[in-house]
């Protein structure tokens, strides 16, 4: 055997394969995501390929067992089991590949014709003399020249004269729907803030009003986790601890307030220059921030003090910006389903416009959204944080030098980690792909119980089986990485109430899943899972692969967007005024689909996936 | 015949199960008997949930089809009253004021049924009064209060007092289970104990009532 050249279709990709390399083998080598749980042997049935033009190796008694004469004679073999002869063509058919096309937006430009909810005004005064002896803010006004009533904040009055005087009569000023909200030096760059407020982490973008374009990014940890991991905690800390919930509105306005500051400083810019900002976050972080009170929003029914969008002055909430800046608050949608979710919606219109789509965001609470023609239906389910590595014995989160993909072949355990580094832990992508793969490889049964003896790997510590990713080793601390039994179960129900959830909306809304034309999944967990995994063992329906898209932080562009065009914010506020919102806890049938979702196995979803 | 019946309970084969209670019953095997051989499968169950072999919803499944099994033994034993008279006793479940999750509260009661206890589910969001109805109605002596949310965990304390203040506090033994609760709560609230799963509030009443 010698080098042949294999071209894969429908990936055009090719390459040399290597002497004594099966086609799997070259594939793998080659970056293409080819599914091989068994190790070669012929038993999992994962790699199938077709071999459109060439000829192979010949036909081993595990390829004559997967297929029929028919699909032989069609050329279908396993991958692992066949040898090149001569350059090859081979098809590979899109469910068995691992990883699904991946949409990086988080640096993606906005693309569409900016539609700014202020205008820039570019302004050159004649000054007053003691013939016309117009005062400032008139004579301002008079230059501004926009239609309908029109005023200047009053923070903004304070300094006008002082400023129209050291910037020589010229000057830009910021009109925001009749009132000018503040004034910069001509040819000043204008800058606005877009921000997902998440309960753990806090994205910020600076971004360049002319242009549209992100000047700088950075995410820092949410500093109210230090009331607690989740909302329902934090809430609970905002009302029982005396000054609770000014404590909590402090941290979150101290934090945007950082935030804000090392992107202005990363392009030599001032906070003061920033115009307007747009915040989306969770309902609860919502109110925390704005100072409601959120008792109401921890017990049935849940309702939040108003779900309208809201404009708020920033130095109201103690920022900084310009002295007359608003911060926009887009619609929130219920108690759990809040303004980033409504982002989310707003960045992927694209995506499912005029289609039957489903927008999931698995989060500690996962958001799932289902859209059909000229109505959207909106759930929200406690997954809890397992998926983002906590929860978990050596779980950590999507950081330096955790686990984030694994796979199994035969007796050998692979992984993958963030920046290549030495393991720490394990993330939510490698949770997921570890213990999918254990259940192909027979280590886990459906019922998400370890096996003792089904694996070197496992072992049996202090009476808890776990199998070991990462054996300790000696001199070197305990750097031992295991997914324990424990584990497994967390997973089980993280996962069993999001499939429980996905079968509710599907079935309110009376549809199957043929009917489905895409699923978005939005979040930084959605965006790295293997989806395969996550259909193996019910994370994610079984679709075609080719229906799933991984977007990224939605949230994130969505609220860039809300923040370059009042189209969008009239588009978000249509959009909400759409959605039903269905509550889950008491739904009849919820139960019952929770637990049949523990199973570790794939679920279609189907009009009768809920049974009463 | 009897070791047929368990293991089918154990394997949760439910159709299976249910074939060979109907023929058994038509071949003249003691209703009385079956019933003790599905209790004894479910039992196994449970001694697999509690080994970790099982999980959640296979004690559920278990519970089905023995309330299946139920159903088929009934119309063969002599009178109604013959299954009454094999309660262990009686117990109140519902999930507090101002929480509405089930899921754990279902656990608890079927749980607790399939063991034998004769359970009034209450349901959710329920308010504190009628927790006190209840006892006063039924005579329980074991009252189950769960609660998902952090919020819950007032709503528990103020139920304990609705109780206390209907001076039935002495009459009845009262455990809390939900989401994150533990020691420290069970102080706060007023309870008498705490469970972290269903077979938990099995032991804590049949430690309480007997069974």
């Amino acid at each position: 055997m010698s080098e042949h050249l294999i071209e894969f279709e429908p990936l055009c990709k090719e390459g040399p394969s290597r002497n004594g390399e099966s086609i799997l083998d070259s594939a793998q080598r080659m970056g293409i995501g080819l599914a091989g749980l068994c190790g070669g042997a012929g038993k999992c049935k994962n790699c199938k390929i077709r071999i459109i033009e060439g000829t192979v190796s010949e036909l081993t008694p595990a390829q004559r067992e997967v297929f029929s004469e028919e699909e032989l004679d069609g050329g279908w073999r396993l991958a692992c089991q066949t040898y090149p002869k001569v350059p090859c063509k081979v098809f590979v058919p899109l469910e068995a590949i691992t990883s699904s096309q991946r949409l990086q937006v988080e640096g993606l430009e906005i693309g569409f014709p900016l539609d700014l909810p202020l205008n820039t005004v570019a302004c050159e005064l004649k000054p007053p003399s003691l013939t016309e002896p117009v005062p400032d803010a008139e004579n301002l006004l008079e230059e501004i020249n926009i239609q309908g009533p029109i005023h200047i904040d009053h923070y903004v009055l304070r300094d006008l004269s002082i400023r129209l005087r050291e910037w020589k009569w010229r000057l830009t000023a910021h009109v925001r729907q009749g009132e000018v909200i503040g004034i910069c030096p001509p040819d000043s760059r204008p800058l606005g803030l877009a921000v997902d407020l998440g309960s753990s982490k806090i994205a910020g973008y600076l971004i360049d009003l002319n242009s549209g374009r992100t000047l700088a990014a950075k995410g820092i940890l949410n500093p109210q986790v230090s009331r607690g991991d989740d909302i329902i905690t934090r809430i609970s800390f905002a009302i029982r601890t005396p000054g609770g919930r000014g404590t909590m509105e402090e941290l979150a306005t101290v934090a945007l307030k950082e935030l804000a500051k090392s992107l202005c400083a990363e392009i030599g810019a001032e906070t003061g220059d920033i115009l307007e900002a747009v915040v989306v976050c969770n309902t609860a972080m919502h109110h925390l921030m704005l100072g409601f009170p959120v008792r109401q929003l921890a017990s049935s029914p849940f309702v939040p003090v108003e779900t309208g969008d809201l404009n708020v002055k920033a130095r109201d909430i103690g920022l900084d910006f310009i002295p007359g800046a608003y911060l926009y608050f887009p619609p929130l949608i219920a108690g759990f389903i809040g303004s980033d979710h409504v982002a989310a919606l707003t960045a992927t219109a694209d995506h499912w416009k005029n289609e039957t789509a489903l927008l999931v965001d698995i989060g500690t609470n996962t958001e799932i959204s289902l859209i059909t023609p000229g109505k959207i239906t909106s759930v929200s389910c406690a997954s809890g944080p397992v998926f983002e590595g906590y929860h978990i014995e050596n779980g950590v989160r999507a950081s330096k030098g955790a686990i984030e993909k694994v796979s199994l072949s035969g007796d050998s355990v692979h992984f993958r980690t963030i920046d290549d580094v030495d393991p720490i832990g394990i993330c939510g992508s490698g949770i997921l792909d570890a213990i999918s793969q254990l259940c192909s490889a027979g280590v886990l049964d459906r019922r998400g119980h370890m096996t003792e003896g089904s694996h070197p790997g496992v072992v049996n510590r202090k009476g808890q089986l776990e199998f070991e990713l990462v054996p300790g080793k000696e001199g070197r601390g305990n750097h031992r990485i295991s997914i324990t039994q424990k584990d497994v179960r967390e997973v089980q129900l993280g996962k069993a109430a999001i499939q429980a959830a996905m079968k509710i909306i599907i079935a309110h809304n009376n549809i199957s899943e043929n009917d489905i034309d895409r699923v978005i999944l939005a979040g930084a967990f959605g965006n790295y899972l293997d989806i395969s995994n996550a259909i193996a063992i019910g994370l994610l329906p079984s679709l075609p692969l080719t229906k799933f898209l991984q977007v990224g932080n939605a949230a994130g562009i969505g609220a860039k967007l809300l923040l370059l065009s009042s189209t969008k914010r009239i588009e978000a506020k249509d959009l909400c005024s759409r959605i039903k919102y269905i509550e889950l806890a008491g739904t009849p049938g919820y139960t019952e689909a929770f637990l049949h979702a523990c199973y570790l196995e794939p679920y279609h979803l189907n009009r009768d996936a809920v049974r009463d | 015949m009897s070791k047929e019946l368990v293991n089918l309970m154990v394997d949760l084969k439910e159709q299976e199960a249910l074939d060979l209670t109907t023929k058994s019953l038509e071949q003249g095997v003691d209703p009385v008997d079956i019933l003790a051989y599905a209790r004894k499968g479910v039992g196994l169950v449970g001694e697999k949930f509690a080994n970790g072999v099982y999980f959640i919803p296979d004690l559920v499944f278990a519970g089905e089809i023995l309330k299946g099994i139920n159903k088929l033994v009934e119309p063969y034993l002599g009178s109604g009253k013959e299954d009454d008279r094999k309660r262990l006793g009686k117990v109140i479940i519902g999930t507090v004021d101002g929480d509405i999750h089930d899921i754990g509260k279902d656990m608890v009661v079927f749980t607790l049924d399939m063991n034998g206890y004769e359970v009034f589910d209450l349901g959710i969001n329920v308010p504190k009064e009628k927790f006190v109805e209840a006892i006063k109605e039924t005579g329980s002596k074991v009252v189950g209060l769960s609660g998902f949310l952090t919020l819950a965990f007032d709503a528990m304390k103020e139920t304990i007092g609705a109780i206390q203040e209907a001076e039935l506090r002495d009459s009845v033994k009262i455990m809390i289970g939900g989401g994150q609760i533990d020691e420290q709560i069970m102080t706060y609230t007023g309870a008498d104990a705490y469970g972290l799963d269903a077979m938990e509030a099995v032991q804590l009443t049949k430690g309480w009532i007997g069974g």
